[in-house]
C-alpha cells in the first residue's frame, strides 16, 4: 500500500524576508540561523511536526530567489503549453540546470513545490512593493501548487494595502503574520488558513492544530510541575553540617550559609533550564540578577544527637521506658501501689537520660563516638521568600512561553522585581500560604493540598502568558 | 513482578542519571503496548531494561549486603535470646516450680504487646512512629550497629533516603520475623527442657486469684485449640495442684505426691507459645509483608523522576524541528570597503536597479542629483535589456538601489556588465531609503551591501553612504 503522502508547504520568498525567522517561530525552533545577512539559508531544509513518528506536515526553508529573471526568460522561451503542463516546464528546469550553480538557490527552492509542497510566500509588507516581485511570483504560478502569501512586518512602515492589491493577483491567501511577535493563537490561526490550501490537506492540518495545542498545554502542565516541584523542594532545603564544639564558629556558620544559598541559587538555575527545555528554548541569552538573601534571615540550629536522638527525644524515651517498667511492678502490686511505680520510672528514666546524655555522647565504641554534633541551615522561615521564588519562575517561565522562537535577541529579566511582585496578589499569597506553612514546619502535604496549590500556580501561569 | 527493595533503589539511582528522552521512552511504551494499563509493570520493565545506565557501584547491592548482614545478625541474637529465655524460664531448681506466669507473660502477653505496639506505630503519624520505635530492641540495635558503621552510616545518609513510610514499614516487618524467631527459639526451649529435665510448673501470685477463676483465665486462652487437644487446657484439679504461696512449703507433700501431673503444663505452654507467640506472629508478619509491599508499590510510584517517565509513556512524542543540522554560512569578516560619503552632483550616466524613471526622477529631485541620462534595470526589464543598457554606460556611473533589498546575484550579474565595461571608470552605489525616509537608508542595510560588495574591484566600485 502507498504510504498517504502528508501535507508539505514550502517557505518561499525574496532574500531576507523573514523565511527563516517564520519557520523558525512555526516550527518552535531557536535553532534556524537567522541573520541580517542575505543567503544565509543555503540550502532546503525540512521541519517536519512528527507524532510519534508519523508526519503530519513539513514545512521548507528555502534559500530566496537569486536569479528569477533568467529562469522565467527560460520559462518563457520554451514551446508554449498547456496550464496543466506547466509544471512540468519547472521540472524541466530543475532537470536541466541541477548542475549548474547559478541556480543552485532556485533549484533548491523549486524542488519541493514541485515534489508537491504548498507555497507560502514572504514578502516584507513594511516596505513598498516593487515591479522585481512579479517574477518571482510568475514562477511561481509556473508550477501550479496552491498557494498563499504572508505578509511579514520586518520594520516600522507598513505598506500591507499595496501590497495586498498586487498579491492578489497570484495568491488565494494573504496574511499577515509577524513572527517575532507572533502568539500561540496567531501560530494556530495560520495553520488554519493553510488548511484552506487544498481540501486534501485540510484534515492533517486540523490533526496538527489539535496536536500542538495538546502539546501547548502539556508544556503548561510541565512547567507548572516544575516549578511546584522547585519551591517545594528550596522551602524544604536543609543543609546539614558537622560541627566540632557545642557551638558553631563564624567560619562553620558561613560556610553552612553560604552553601545553603549556593544550593538555592543552584537549584533555580535548574529550574530555569528544565522552563527552557520544555519551550524549546535551548540557545537562549539572557542577562538576570541571582537570587538575593539580602535580610533573608536564615534559620540555623546547633543540635547534639546520640543515636540520632536528639537530647529532648532521648529524655522522652527514658522517661517513657521507665514509666512501663514502673507500670510492670504497679501491675505486680495489683494496683496498690497508686502507679507510683510508673511515676518514679518516668523520672528516673528521664532524668537519666538528661544527665547521662553528656556521657553518653562522648563513649566511643570501635573508635566512633556515639554523640553526633550538626548546625542545620532551613528549612527557609522568611515569610516573603517562596513569593519571590515562586514569582521569579513564574515570570520567566510566562516570557519564555510567549517567547517567539525565532528571536534571537538577549532577554533581560534585570527589572524582573517590578513584575514579580504584581504577580502575586494578596488573595493569592492567602491560598498559596497554606502550603508554605506546612513546608516550614517540615510536615507533610497531602496530595489534595498540592494540587490545590498546583491550580493556583496554574490560573496565574494562563494569565500571566494571555497577557 | 513487583517492585522489591533493590528495586526501588536500583531505579532511585538510575533515575538521577538516567531519564531518557521523551522520544525513547514514548517509543519504549509504544513497543509493549500490552503493559499499557499496567503503568508499574512498564516502569519495571523500562527500569530492568536500562539499569545498565548506572555506571556508578549500585547503592542497593551496598545497602542490601548492610541490611542483611544487620538482619542475619539480629536473627541470630533474637533465636539465641528467644532460646536462652525460654532455659532460664524453665530452669527449675528443684526447690521451687516453675511458675508459668512468667512464661505466659513473656511467651504471650509480651508479644501482644509488641504487636500492638507495632499497629500504633504504623498508624500514627510520623512522631508517633519514632516514639513507640525507641521500645524495641531492633531500632536500638540498629542505631548502634548505625554508629559503628561510618560506611553504612553515609550509604544511608547520602544514597539511601528511603521515605518515611517505606522505612517504618521496613522496620516493623522485619521485627515481626525476629520476634517470630524469638518465638521459635523460645518454644525449642520448651520442648528441650521438657524432654531433658523433668520440670514440675506450678503458678503463683500475690494476687488474690481462685484456682477456679486462674482456670477459666486459661480456658479461655486455649478455647481455640480445647476442642481437638482438651489435654493441653489444664483441668481445674491441675491448677488447684500446681498453686504454691511464696511462705508455705514450695512443694508441698500433695504437689511432691502428684509430681507426674505438674508436668502437664507443659502442652498449654508450648500450645500458647506456638499460637500467641508464633502463629500470631506469624500472621501479623505475612500481614506486615503485604504492608511494605504496597508501601513499596506506593513508593516506587513518587520516586523522583518517575511521574516524568509515566508521562512520556503516556503522551505522544511531537517534534517539529529538522532532523538534519543547518550548514551554517561562515560570515565572513568586514573588510573596509571605499565609502564616498557623499555623492557627486551630476553624473552623465544614472541607473537604477529596481527603481522606475519616475521613481528616480523623484530621488534626483530629493537629493539635488542631476544626470545626462538615466536607464532602468532590473524589476521588470530582461536580462537582455539590461545587457543592452550596461553596454551604454561610460564614464562615472551612479547606480541606485533598494538598501532594503539585499544583492541578488541577479544584481551580481549586473554590476559585473558595467564592470566590465571598459567605458565605465568608476562606479558609485548609492543604498536609498524608502520616500517616506526620505531615501534615508538604514545603516545595517547599508552594512549588507558593503558586505556584498567585497571581493569586487575597489578601483571601480564604491558605496555612497547615505544613512
Amino acid at each position: 500500500m502507498q504510504p498517504k503522502l502528508y501535507p508539505k508547504f514550502a517557505v518561499v520568498g525574496h532574500p531576507n524576508k523573514g523565511k527563516s525567522s517564520i519557520v523558525s517561530s512555526l516550527a518552535l525552533d531557536d535553532s534556524v540561523q537567522i541573520a541580517n545577512t542575505p543567503g544565509t539559508t543555503q540550502v532546503k531544509r525540512g521541519f517536519p511536526l512528527v507524532v510519534d513518528g508519523k508526519t503530519i506536515y513539513e514545512l521548507f526553508d528555502t534559500p530566496g530567489f537569486q536569479r528569477a529573471r533568467r529562469i522565467l526568460a527560460w520559462l518563457q522561451s520554451q514551446e508554449p503549453v498547456t496550464a496543466d503542463k506547466r509544471a512540468d516546464l519547472v521540472k524541466s528546469f530543475i532537470t536541466q540546470h541541477r548542475d549548474d550553480p547559478r541556480f543552485h538557490d532556485e533549484i533548491e527552492l523549486l524542488e519541493p513545490i514541485i515534489e508537491g509542497a504548498g507555497i507560502i510566500y514572504v514578502v516584507d509588507a513594511s516596505k513598498p512593493y516593487g515591479a522585481e516581485y512579479e517574477t518571482e511570483m510568475e514562477i511561481l504560478r509556473y508550477t501550479g501548487q496552491p498557494s498563499m502569501a504572508i505578509l511579514n512586518l520586518i520594520g516600522d512602515e507598513d505598506y500591507r494595502e499595496q501590497w495586498k492589491r498586487a498579491l492578489g493577483h497570484y495568491f488565494r491567501l494573504v496574511r499577515t503574520f509577524n513572527p517575532m511577535t507572533a502568539t500561540f493563537q496567531d501560530h494556530i490561526a495560520l495553520l488554519e488558513s493553510m488548511a484552506q490550501l487544498k481540501e486534501e490537506w485540510t484534515e492533517d492540518i486540523k490533526t496538527a492544530i489539535q496536536v500542538l495545542t495538546n502539546l501547548h498545554q502539556q508544556k503548561i502542565d510541565q512547567t507548572i510541575d516544575a516549578i511546584v516541584t522547585h519551591i517545594q523542594k528550596s522551602l524544604t532545603y536543609q543543609e546539614i553540617q558537622t560541627i566540632a564544639t557545642d557551638k558553631a564558629t563564624k567560619v562553620e556558620e558561613s560556610r553552612a550559609i553560604n552553601r545553603y544559598q549556593t544550593h538555592l541559587i543552584q537549584q533555580e538555575k535548574e529550574v530555569e533550564k528544565e522552563i527552557e527545555t520544555i519551550w524549546n528554548h535551548r540557545s537562549i541569552d539572557k542577562v538576570e540578577n541571582l537570587l538575593a538573601f539580602d535580610n533573608v534571615g536564615l534559620f540555623s540550629k546547633e543540635s547534639a544527637s546520640i543515636f540520632g536522638l536528639s537530647q529532648k527525644e532521648l529524655i522522652v524515651t527514658g522517661a517513657s521506658a521507665g514509666a512501663l517498667g514502673g507500670l510492670g511492678i504497679d501491675a505486680l502490686a495489683g494496683g496498690s501501689s497508686l502507679l507510683l511505680g510508673s511515676l518514679i520510672g518516668g523520672v528516673v528514666g528521664g532524668v537519666g537520660a538528661m544527665l547521662g546524655f553528656d556521657n553518653l555522647y562522648h563513649i566511643k565504641l570501635l573508635g566512633q563516638q556515639f554523640g553526633r554534633r550538626e548546625l542545620t541551615i532551613g528549612p527557609m522561615q522568611n515569610l516573603n521568600f517562596p513569593y519571590v521564588l515562586l514569582g521569579r519562575a513564574l515570570y520567566y517561565a510566562s516570557l519564555l512561553a510567549k517567547r517567539s522562537h525565532a528571536l534571537r535577541n538577549t532577554l533581560h529579566l534585570e527589572h524582573e522585581t517590578f513584575y514579580t511582585q504584581q504577580i502575586i496578589d494578596s488573595e493569592m499569597r492567602k491560598e498559596l500560604e497554606k502550603l508554605h506553612t506546612k513546608l516550614r514546619k517540615g510536615e507533610e502535604v497531602s496530595e489534595e493540598m498540592s494540587e490545590a496549590y498546583r491550580q493556583v500556580i496554574m490560573k496565574s501561569f494562563q494569565a500571566l502568558i494571555c497577557s | 513482578m513487583k517492585p522489591s527493595l533493590n528495586t526501588y533503589l536500583d531505579t532511585v539511582q538510575l533515575l538521577k542519571s538516567y531519564q531518557g528522552t521523551h522520544e525513547a521512552n514514548r517509543t519504549f511504551a509504544l513497543q509493549h503496548p500490552e503493559l499499557a494499563s499496567k503503568p508499574q509493570q512498564m516502569l519495571l520493565t523500562w527500569v530492568s531494561k536500562y539499569r545498565f545506565e548506572i555506571t556508578e557501584p549500585l547503592n542497593s547491592k551496598s545497602y542490601t549486603q548492610h541490611f542483611q548482614a544487620i538482619t542475619q545478625l539480629s536473627a541470630f541474637l533474637f533465636f539465641v535470646l528467644g532460646f536462652l529465655t525460654g532455659f532460664g524460664l524453665l530452669s527449675y531448681s528443684g526447690e521451687a516450680p516453675v511458675n508459668v506466669i512468667y512464661y505466659l507473660f513473656i511467651a504471650m502477653l509480651l508479644p501482644i504487646i509488641g504487636m500492638i505496639l507495632s499497629i500504633v506505630s504504623l498508624l500514627g503519624d510520623k512522631n508517633i512512629g519514632n516514639f513507640f520505635a525507641h521500645f524495641f530492641p531492633l531500632y536500638w540495635l540498629e542505631k548502634i550497629l548505625q554508629t559503628l558503621s561510618p560506611k553504612y552510616r553515609t550509604t544511608l545518609r547520602t544514597h539511601v533516603a528511603l521515605p518515611y513510610t517505606l522505612q517504618r514499614w521496613l522496620f516493623v516487618e522485619r521485627l515481626q520475623m525476629l520476634s517470630l524467631l524469638f518465638s521459635v527459639g523460645l518454644l525449642i526451649a520448651l520442648l528441650v527442657m521438657v524432654v531433658v529435665k523433668d520440670i514440675a510448673f506450678g503458678w503463683s501470685t500475690t494476687l488474690d486469684v481462685a484456682p477456679a477463676s486462674f482456670q477459666s483465665l486459661l480456658s479461655t486462652v486455649g478455647w481455640i485449640w480445647h476442642a481437638w487437644l482438651p489435654s493441653a487446657v489444664p483441668s481445674i484439679e491441675l491448677v488447684e495442684l500446681s498453686q504454691y504461696f511464696r511462705l508455705g512449703e514450695r512443694l508441698d507433700s500433695t504437689m511432691i505426691a502428684n509430681a507426674n501431673r505438674l508436668g502437664a503444663w507443659w502442652q498449654f505452654l508450648a500450645m500458647t507459645t506456638l499460637l500467641y507467640a508464633i502463629g500470631l506472629r506469624l500472621l501479623f508478619w505475612c500481614v506486615t509483608r503485604l504492608g511494605l509491599q504496597k508501601a513499596l508499590d506506593r513508593a516506587f510510584l513518587h520516586i523522583d523522576g518517575i511521574e516524568r517517565l509515566q508521562r512520556h509513556f503516556q503522551t505522544p512524542f511531537v517534534t517539529t524541528q529538522a532532523p538534519q543540522v543547518e550548514t551554517h554560512l561562515p560570515l565572513t569578516q568586514t573588510n573596509e570597503e571605499p565609502t564616498v560619503p557623499t555623492e557627486k552632483r551630476a553624473y552623465p550616466h544614472i541607473f537604477g536597479w529596481n527603481w522606475t524613471t519616475e521613481e528616480m526622477l523623484l530621488i534626483h529631485d530629493s537629493r539635488q542629483i542631476q544626470g545626462k541620462q538615466t536607464h532602468e534595470a532590473g524589476g521588470s526589464h530582461t536580462f537582455s535589456e539590461d545587457e543592452a543598457i550596461a553596454r551604454l554606460a561610460q564614464g562615472l556611473v551612479l547606480l541606485y538601489v533598494k538598501a532594503w533589498e539585499p544583492p541578488t546575484m541577479d544584481f551580481v550579474d549586473f554590476l559585473e556588465l558595467l564592470i566590465d565595461n571598459p567605458k565605465v571608470e568608476r562606479i558609485q552605489l548609492y543604498p536609498l531609503g524608502t520616500p517616506a525616509q526620505a531615501y534615508r537608508s538604514d545603516p545595517n542595510d547599508v552594512e549588507v551591501w558593503r558586505r556584498k560588495l567585497q571581493g569586487f574591484n575597489p578601483a571601480k566600485v564604491e558605496i555612497i553612504d547615505a544613512t
